[in-house]
């Protein structure tokens, strides 16, 4: 269900769907500040219904990040 | 159902200033993040047609941005300003450690914290006399010494408690300085959910992500008031709204009101609309049934909670009800815009909402246990001062409704007024007056010659201002008090003198109480040796009522403003008797 998290991460930064991938990241999402990233998180947890740590959160450099992390948490990810 | 802070976030990017006619300044300064609180003010206001502008403080620079002169907010100038700060800020240390120190120092630490928030508010208003809106602090449930808590001498949670307090009492007297209750807003949500340690730890929030809409949703609610967007008037259908069942079919036994689950349920509602009724809003009835057997409920039923002395009109027929709402409109001479509509039916729900989108439609779901909440929830009957019109506000419409039926009496309308023994005295501006000077001048909207709105703090600079005269008029007549229904600004310059402001309220046009009132400042005007009295006539989508009033009163146009010629002799309407302050 990769399909799924790049959805939620395009909604919560308003992009297209089609630009996000395992790579995107503050770097290249320009709306990815931190505020925004807790946005992000709130909205996987309530998704997913799923809590992340601190160091979780703190530790997400990218998308791919985000998917090993809800993988932990028993999400499936039908890649 | 509120929505979620980031559908907030990205319905906000869609706003742009538009050209309502309601506008809003709003600063917020705050003592932790507070990001998206602003999205959701502005997705609110936009909802009500308001224009949003704002300007946000930067994180926890309360303190400069009160005391510089020079700072982003009083450049800004904004309408309103919230300033919240949090339980942790303002007890610093103290907040995790109370107990470290005794309870005479505690004492001595909240006054001194309560110094700090009363200069900063005195600061404030010296700087910008504009409406300030302070948050109390949050009581926490925990404390170190457990379920001794309240044993202690002057403990933590009483030191918070005492710091509202002070605040409360300091802030009561002033008009422009309002407490938000944050502690209730807390209670009402629950600590364990409006606070995230998590989303502390993360980004110092202090107001988890899922309760930035609800309070921005509160705090709406002082906005709403200032632009006299509160509404007035609920309109109430019977059957499955006020009682259970259909009068009609299950019978004045049938009906379920009172005893039963669900009947405990309507009373409750109708306890709830009293105490509304009670603060000034009008109640009125909309409902397809035979009158007989209706009226028979409200009147005889034992359990039933409001009668009829509380509606300022019935309407109970078969005939349509946007009709009916038309006609009750026409007969408490209230607009759609402050009207609330509670009706169970999806279908007579759908046809207001089409019909009269400015009608808050409530969509009231089939299960009456959640109506009171429902009524508690809403945010629109706030008023920022409830002046002496409003509380009487019932009896006044009750006294109309004798007016109305001894006007079927007498046989023409001279007879009427004649008989209806009016009395209009003309007050000054002072402390009990300005506030309702304010009022009118943000809420009449037909007979109204400039509609200009101002707040109360605008009233008061006119009073103070040398070069203006601010009045009032209180109309009584035989069946009772209408209170201060008439105001009027006039601006005095170069000895001519220019009506700034003349409105009307709606309860006593028609009965010669405006040509009094004009006639009284014509009169002030001759003996202060005035050369000319100017008017203005400012066309708005709903003052036609006194579009001819300058004419019909002798004004004659020149240009832009109407002119009354200060030779002829000043004539006041025979009916009527004329009291001046």
């Amino acid at each position: 269900m990769s399909k799924e998290v790049y959805g939620i991460v395009a909604k919560v930064f308003s992009i297209s769907e089609s630009d996000v991938n395992d790579s995107s990241s503050p770097e290249n999402i320009e709306s990815w500040d931190s505020f925004n990233g807790l946005i992000l998180v709130d909205e996987l947890e309530s998704h997913y219904n799923i809590k992340f740590t601190i160091s979780e959160i703190t530790n997400v450099k990218n998308v791919a990040d985000i998917k090993k992390h809800l993988k932990n948490h028993n999400v499936e990810l039908n890649e | 159902m509120e929505k979620k802070l980031s559908e907030y976030l990205s319905l906000a990017k869609n706003i742009n200033i538009s050209k309502n006619e309601k506008k809003i300044k709003v600063g917020i300064l705050g003592s932790f993040t507070l990001n998206g609180l602003d999205e959701c003010l502005k997705v609110k206001c936009s909802e009500q047609n308001i224009d949003y502008e704002s300007y946000i403080g930067n994180y926890n620079q309360y303190n400069q941005e009160i005391l510089n002169s020079e700072s982003g907010l009083y450049k800004f100038e904004p309408d309103i300003t919230f300033l919240i700060i949090d339980n942790r800020t303002i007890l610093g240390d103290l907040f995790h450690n109370p107990y470290s120190v005794s309870d005479k120092k505690r004492r001595e630490i909240v006054d001194e914290k309560f110094g700090e928030i009363k200069n900063l508010i005195e600061i404030f208003q010296e700087k910008l006399n504009k409406k300030l809106v302070i948050c109390n602090f949050h009581i926490p449930y925990f404390s170190s010494i457990g379920i001794i808590e309240n044993k202690s001498d002057f403990g933590f949670h009483e030191m918070i408690n005492e710091l509202n307090k002070k605040l409360v009492n300091f802030v009561k007297v002033k008009n422009s300085i309002f407490i938000f209750d944050y502690n209730q807003f807390v209670v009402k949500h629950g600590e364990k959910n409006v606070f995230n340690y998590k989303q502390f730890f993360l980004g110092d929030i202090k107001i988890a992500f899922d309760y930035i809409p609800f309070f921005a949703n509160d705090l709406i609610g002082y906005i709403k008031p200032i632009l006299g967007l509160n509404k007035k008037c609920i309109v109430l259908d019977l059957d499955n709204t006020l009682w259970g069942g259909i009068v009609g079919e299950d019978g004045f036994d049938g009906i379920e009101l009172g005893h039963s689950s669900n009947g405990k349920a309507f009373v409750e509602f109708q306890k709830q609309l009293l105490s509304l009724w009670q603060q000034g809003i009008i109640l009125a009835i909309n409902s397809k049934n035979n009158l007989d057997d209706a009226i028979k409920v409200i009147k005889e039923h034992p359990d039933m909670i409001l009668r009829e002395k509380h509606f300022a009109s019935i309407k109970i027929n078969w005939n349509d009800k946007a009709q009916n709402l038309v006609d009750i409109s026409e007969e408490i001479n209230i607009g759609f815009n402050s009207m609330v509509f509670f009706d169970d039916d999806k279908l007579n729900q759908e046809r207001i909402r089409n019909e009269f989108p400015e009608v808050l439609t409530i969509d009231l779901p089939k299960d009456p246990s959640q109506y009171t909440e429902i009524l508690t929830d809403l945010n629109d009957f706030n008023v920022l001062q409830n002046t002496e019109e409003d509380s009487k506000r019932g009896e006044m419409y009750a006294q109309q409704r004798q007016r109305n039926q001894f006007k079927e009496t007498v046989s023409n309308l001279e007879q009427f007024l004649n008989q209806l023994e009016i009395k209009v005295k003309i007050k000054k501006s002072n402390e009990f007056t300005i506030p309702r000077i304010s009022q009118l001048t943000l809420k009449t909207n037909q007979f109204n010659l400039t509609t200009r709105r101002y707040q109360e703090e605008d009233i008061k600079k006119f009073v103070n201002d040398g070069n203006y005269l601010v009045g009032c008029a209180q109309v009584t007549d035989k069946f009772g008090d209408n209170g201060i229904t008439g105001a009027f600004i006039v601006k005095k310059e170069n000895n001519i003198w220019t009506l700034d402001t003349f409105l009307l309220s709606c309860r006593v046009m028609g009965r010669g109480v405006e040509d009094a009132i004009l006639s009284h400042i014509i009169d002030d005007a001759k003996r202060n040796n005035v050369k000319e009295v100017k008017a203005e006539f400012i066309h708005t989508a709903k003052n036609k009522p006194a579009e001819n009033f300058l004419k019909d009163f002798g004004f004659i146009k020149q240009e832009n403003y109407w002119n009354y010629k200060l030779n002829n002799d000043v004539e006041y309407p025979n009916h009527l008797e004329m009291e001046v302050e």
